[in-house]
């Protein structure tokens, strides 16, 4: 955190925006890809845009309560704050924001902090429903959450690191890909993302057909608009993150600086995390859906697996 | 002096409570919490000082130092809050002069453990502060006393058996029971030849930590004592077990190396992880608020133990920076679910819910508390959280054991969630509607120490500097500690200032917006008027979602939660009467038996004589 405020802000601001902007329109790919799977023509890529317009112009809204009332709140503040603690380019080129103010352990107890916010508004709805939801989506964060950590402590371990920006200045300096370093936590981490963007096969919490969309189902007006733009900016916060841990961050300021670097940079942030992105999304058009508990054991097999061989391959590394 | 102060306020109060109590009922509490807070005020303004007596030939030795000040202080700090509590949520109950006498000698009771330097007096007050304890356990004349109270006490009696048989060998091999003295002998290493005197102790101090196995007793106690005592019981007394962990294993983490250190991380360390995540597991099927707390209780302290275990400067910080959060948000949330009780006269899950609107600030300290428990930036307990992983993964390399105890963390969002849902959230019972917020008196204790987790989730610091002295009095190395950034042995930082700031300048300027915006066409519905089916439930209705809440987990879970450290227990309890009755068979209650007996053991006598004489 260097300059004055004035451009701290603006990085501030620019940053939510470029989250926001690319988590919508990932969002309105994921529609048309699932749409031209099924063999449709689906809604084009920007109708998230006119979706939240549509939302925020609502005259009347509904709500049960504080809790209810602050639900997107808590979600919205979630996604940006873990935003500004992940480097969205290698050094220099974009705005630092916070990154270093925070390590992977903060990020991984932060970025459960929008669920929680959440799940107290949904509780506060009344709405038997929502509280099924909530219910299932707290035991699949237990599911999805512990190969996470093993992927996380087996490259902190692997690396005496547990810095974001130190990992990618590895990746940057050796040109090697975290991924290719340690495999093992790298799938742990995918299988992770899979349970992270509650895609099929894990979208049981919010199953439209049997929950009535679940915890979303009392939300409508400006509460679903500032949902949905919390849930697009924490997409690109999850795909960003894996992005910088894995696949080598985007941006090469060795080689290129100024307005160049930072749009070369953001072409292959975009190019990564989009084929990120298509993973959860092309198995979430073939799979049928989990119940909670298979989805839960499924976590806690293949994935915790692999996350323990990944510390494993960490400790006998080098 | 201010020991003897302290001590002084503390039993004088007991004595002046129970009397009372038969002048006029309305002064009892009152009395009480005078001397409670009396007694903080005498030890933070009047020197500690060092006492030092003789009786019957052992020498008795107090001492104020930092360590002990660090735990004097959650001591006093919560059982002063906990007594302004008790004002309003005792009135009107029986036999008040018996719990304000008993909870006083017992808070002296704690005082005196914090304190003691020397084993003798550590034993004495340590009987004190449980023998009151378990008559406040029992003082709820509640169906099944005698089997959860007898739990509490047969625990606590194995507990000070091996203390006892620790001091009495200690005082054979030493000839001193001062803790100075056998730490300089190396009484307290394994490899000092007397492995059992560490051994035994720390025996002792599990069964008060309610380290697994020995845990059993907690979740049965915990919730049947008056809450504002549970507060205490599981904020402040089940610490001394900390503390006495602390003094006994200090001499083996100041060596800092060697199998003794690997074998302390392993076994105490594994224990309180598996203590952790065992707890964490039985606290998210229980469908009461007590229950649920008391296992969750058992659950941060198995954290606590297995921070002690490391014995780095990360791991130690954090178990003593857990300790006192640990006192600060379980103590206001007992003082929640007393709340609760008293005002809607349960704390089942399956019988209240909707409170929210009933009582807001209750709801308002329950969430603070709950956020700081569940480890959620920005409030306290994250700090906590974050040191114990650092010091796992950077220090000790226990890299296994980090991830148990992830889980159980992470398990314990589960728990928390029911614990606010359950009281607080979903739809209003028709007969909820004449529940209203509890006394101002019972609220302030509350918030105040819900102030704890707010103002350390930005200045952890204000904690770190006092345990930081509090570790370098016990000879161990603390280092530097900023007031909010924490850093690893890596050089690896997070800034919990600038991680507030952002939090809470986001939080309000998007409730700001989110309440501006389109303000006059918001409409506040009722819980009741929900968009299921179409349909709107009658007012006599309840959907909210409350019986087997968690069962997806469970079944997840599966074969684990069929087992029971109960059942373990009972099945040790049988095979004991099995083997007694099998002795008791001696006892023929034939005349001529006996005879055959003593004829026997002329004969050996005559038979092995040159070996006995």
């Amino acid at each position: 955190m260097t300059g004055n405020w004035l451009i701290e802000l603006t990085g501030i601001v620019l940053t939510a925006l470029l989250a926001f902007t690319v988590g919508m329109f990932y969002g309105g790919l994921r529609r048309k890809v699932i749409a031209r799977a099924q063999n449709r023509v689906g809604p084009p890529v920007y109708q998230n845009f006119l979706d939240l317009l549509k939302l925020q112009g609502k005259t009347t809204n509904v709500t049960h309560g504080l809790m209810t009332h602050l639900a997107p709140v808590w979600v919205l503040v979630a996604a940006i704050t873990a935003l500004l603690f992940i480097p969205v380019l290698h050094g220099g080129l974009w705005f630092p924001n916070f990154t270093f103010k925070g390590d992977l352990i903060f990020l991984l107890y932060l970025m459960v902090m929008g669920s929680l916010g959440m799940a107290l508004g949904v509780g506060e709805t009344g709405n038997p429903n929502g509280a099924i939801g909530v219910s299932r989506g707290l035991s699949l964060i237990t599911g999805y959450e512990i190969p996470f950590v093993l992927s996380l402590v087996a490259i902190m371990i692997q690396f005496h690191t547990t810095s974001l920006t130190d990992l990618m200045h590895y990746q940057q300096a050796t040109g090697h890909w975290i991924a290719r370093e340690n495999p093992f936590a790298f799938l742990a981490a995918l299988f992770s993302v899979l349970g992270m963007f509650h895609y099929s096969p894990f979208d049981i919490i919010g199953a439209p057909a049997e929950l009535a969309s679940g915890p979303m189902s009392e939300f409508g007006g400006k509460y679903l608009g500032s949902l949905m733009t919390g849930g697009s900016i924490f997409a690109f916060v999850k795909l960003v993150l894996i992005t910088d841990l894995f696949l080598g961050g985007a941006g090469h300021p060795d080689a290129y600086t100024g307005a160049a670097g930072v749009l070369l940079g953001l072409v292959e942030l975009v190019i990564k995390t989009f084929l990120l992105y298509m993973i959860p999304v092309s198995i979430g058009i073939v799979m049928p859906r989990f119940r909670t508990e298979q989805a839960v054991r499924f976590f806690w097999r293949w994935p915790l697996l692999f996350g323990a061989l990944g510390i494993i391959w960490a400790v006998f590394w080098k | 002096m201010g020991i003897i102060y302290v001590l002084g306020i503390l039993i004088i109060g007991a004595l002046a409570a129970f009397f009372v109590d038969d002048l006029n009922r309305k002064w009892t509490g009152p009395v009480a919490m005078l001397a409670g807070f009396g007694a903080a005020a005498a030890f933070a303004f009047l020197p500690g000082g060092i006492v030092r007596w003789r009786i019957l030939g052992f020498s008795m030795h107090w001492e104020t130092d930092a360590l002990a000040g660090f735990f004097a202080w959650i001591v006093l700090g919560l059982s002063a809050l906990a007594l302004m509590y008790s004002v309003k949520y005792m009135e009107g109950k029986a036999r008040q002069g018996y719990f304000y006498a008993s909870f006083l000698t017992s808070v002296a009771g704690m005082f005196g453990v914090a304190v003691s330097k020397d084993l003798l007096s550590f034993f004495i007050f340590w009987e004190i502060m449980t023998w009151t304890s378990f008559l406040l356990a029992i003082y709820n004349a509640y169906y099944g006393v005698e089997t959860k109270g007898i739990k509490y006490i047969i625990f606590s009696a194995i507990g000070a058996y091996a203390m006892l048989t620790a001091i009495v060998l200690a005082l054979g091999q030493y000839h001193s029971l001062e803790f100075s003295d056998l730490m300089a002998a190396g009484a307290f290493r394994f490899s000092s030849g007397n492995w059992y005197i560490p051994v035994l102790l720390l025996l002792g101090f599990a069964v008060k930590a309610a380290v697994l196995p020995l845990h059993v007793w907690a979740p049965a106690v915990y919730p049947k004592t008056p809450m504002s005592f549970t507060a205490v019981f599981s904020g402040a007394m089940s610490k001394m077990g900390i503390l006495g962990m602390l003094l006994i294993l200090t001499g083996i983490f100041r060596s800092a190396t060697g199998w003794e250190l690997t074998l302390v991380r392993w076994v105490l360390g594994w224990l309180g992880g598996l203590t952790a995540a065992w707890a964490t597991l039985q606290a998210i099927r229980q469908n009461d608020a007590k229950d649920l707390l008391a296992w969750s209780s058992v659950a941060q302290l198995g954290y606590i133990v297995t921070a002690v275990s490391t014995g780095t400067r990360l791991g130690l910080m954090a178990a003593l920076y857990l300790a006192l959060l640990h006192a600060a948000f379980k103590g206001s949330l007992f003082m929640v679910a007393g709340a609760v009780e008293k005002q809607a006269g349960t704390t089942d899950f399956r019988r209240i819910s909707g409170l929210i609107k009933r009582m807001p600030w209750t709801f308002l300290t329950a969430l603070i508390a709950i956020i700081s428990l569940a480890g959620i930036p920005p409030l306290g307990g994250f700090v906590g959280k974050w040191l114990l992983y650092e010091s796992l993964i950077s220090e000790t390399h226990a890299y296994f054991l980090v991830i148990l105890i992830f889980f159980a963390s992470t398990s314990a969002f589960l728990y928390s969630y029911r614990f606010l849902f359950g009281l607080f959230l979903g739809q209003e019972e028709e007969e909820a509607k004449q529940i209203t917020e509890v006394s101002w008196w019972m609220l302030i204790p509350m918030l105040a120490l819900s102030a704890v987790s707010v103002v350390t989730g930005m200045y952890p610091g204000l904690i770190f500097r006092p345990a930081a002295r509090a570790l370098e009095s016990i000879g161990l190395p603390a280092g530097q500690w900023d007031m909010s950034i924490l850093s690893n042995v890596w050089g690896n930082q997070t800034d919990v200032f600038t991680v507030g700031s952002t939090v809470g300048i986001l939080f309000v300027l998007w409730a700001l917006f989110i309440t501006f915006k389109g303000k006059k066409n918001t409409r506040w519905l009722t819980t009741k008027e929900i968009s299921t089916s179409g349909e709107i439930p009658a007012p006599e209705d309840n959907c909210t979602f409350q019986r087997g809440f968690f069962q997806p987990f469970e079944r997840a879970v599966g074969r684990l939660y069929r087992s029971s450290m109960d059942q373990l227990w009972e099945d040790i309890g049988a095979a004991l009467e099995a083997f007694f009755g099998f002795i008791r068979k001696i006892y023929t209650g034939n005349a001529q038996t006996y005879a055959m007996y003593v004829i026997i053991f002329v004969v050996l006598l005559i038979l092995f004589r040159n070996y006995i004489f």
